[in-house]
């Protein structure tokens, strides 16, 4: 569990393998009683934690503005990690499915006894965010946010797709 | 648990100030930012005025990054903020290819960096064009030397566009080969240099070179006359 500063609130990540209990958390999620409410994303998309920061800086702004896209925050983190305009394949992709058991917990301004409540909520083994770089799957990845090999020349992973996170709205 | 970053976007410090924009350095979730802000124009008319202001926004972040698409480094892109009309991108250390040259003008060229930086930027130039995309202000300020790298990056794309026209790639080049002759004409010629890399890396670059010989003779904008 690390908790980063993003535009004056907190975030908490804490990356988990070896989930059990997926089918039963996106059940929960989905009856919109998952609680404390989290966003979980699909690790094996993520190679880094910035441009998970770059996601959560943007939902935070559409949050102070009153503009979000999704329900909640948290779904909107997820959504506006894929870095697609289409929501409903972005939190199928970019979230979890019943069959995930490798997964990254993100949680706005979380307390101290939130926290406690998220680690037994996820029955899986926490491991460190380092992992995230060696564990990605890259192929998966390039597909997803179309990034060809010409670009990875000049840029990484964790670059080009905050690239796309950022300038979704723009295209 | 531990606290990752504790620095908050805050500080803001004006470095730039130009026509269109205000260049501030700030901090993006913990990494050094530049954040890019298009001011409204008082004399336009407010509804013209923030309609145009958002699309070159949008414009420009679009162009940044299909550049980096097509294997040109420019800064990451980390934020866009239609309502504030701001970009928010990647600090990038290093100096720029003007003072690198003015310096080479003033204590003598470095024969082998010169050709690095001649090569990279005719690379460059040829890997947009070839994508179709039109820079549309290349000066030597606008191209940074990433240092540790010594890898080009190229800045401000705030006049970009895409076109796949021999007449805007070859006014491209001329604005450049301008910008050369007036503030670097001691180092040498340097454009030659540069359209030696742009004809090995553009594969359309003999449409392009015949044009920019006939904007030579006449200049970027075309006579309208008749």
């Amino acid at each position: 569990m690390k908790v980063f500063e993003v535009d004056g609130t907190t975030l908490c990540l804490a990356l988990f393998d070896e989930v059990t209990n997926s089918k039963e958390l996106l059940d929960l999620m989905q009856a919109g009683t998952l609680e404390p409410e989290l966003a979980l994303l699909n690790a094996l998309l993520i190679p880094d934690v910035f441009p998970v920061l770059a996601a959560a800086s943007k939902t935070l702004l559409a949050k102070s503005r009153q503009s979000l896209t999704t329900r909640t925050p948290h779904s909107e983190l997820v959504y506006n990690y894929s870095g697609s305009k289409h929501i409903s394949e972005s939190l199928k992709r970019c979230g979890i499915s019943e069959s995930s058991t490798y997964i990254l917990v993100a949680r706005f301004g979380g307390s101290a006894d939130e926290m406690a409540a998220i680690e037994k909520l996820i029955k899986g083994k926490e491991i460190d965010l380092e992992e995230l770089e060696r564990r990605a799957n890259q192929a998966q990845i390039q597909k997803h946010y179309k990034i060809s090999s010409l670009e990875l020349g000049i840029s990484s992973l964790a670059d080009a797709i905050t690239c796309r996170i950022a300038s979704r709205d723009a295209l | 648990m531990e606290i990752g970053t504790d620095e908050k976007q805050g500080s803001l410090v004006l470095i730039k100030q130009g026509a269109e924009a205000r260049v501030f350095e700030s901090n993006f979730v913990s990494r050094r930012s530049i954040i890019k802000e298009r001011f409204s124009k008082k004399y336009r008319h407010p509804s013209l005025d923030s309609k145009l202001t958002l699309k070159r926004l949008n414009a420009e972040a679009r162009c940044m990054t299909k550049a980096r698409r097509l294997g040109v480094s420019t800064p990451v892109l980390y934020a866009v903020d239609p309502l504030l009309h701001t970009l928010t991108f990647e600090y990038v250390e290093g100096p720029s290819v003007k003072e690198i040259l003015l310096d080479f003008g003033t204590n003598g060229v470095v024969e082998e960096r010169m050709e690095d930086i001649a090569a990279q930027i005719g690379d460059a130039i040829g890997k947009l064009h070839d994508g179709g995309l039109i820079h549309g202000d290349l000066t030597t300020s606008n191209m940074l030397i990433r240092i540790g790298t010594n890898q080009l990056v190229l800045i401000d794309f705030g006049l970009s566009f895409t076109s796949t026209l021999p007449e805007d790639k070859a006014v491209d080049l001329y604005v450049l080969e301008r910008a050369l002759l007036s503030m670097h004409s001691s180092c040498g010629n340097v454009m030659d240099r540069i359209l030696a890399s742009y004809r090995k890396s553009s594969k359309q670059w003999s449409s392009t070179l015949n044009k920019l010989a006939q904007v030579r003779q006449r200049g970027r904008k075309r006579s309208m006359v008749g």
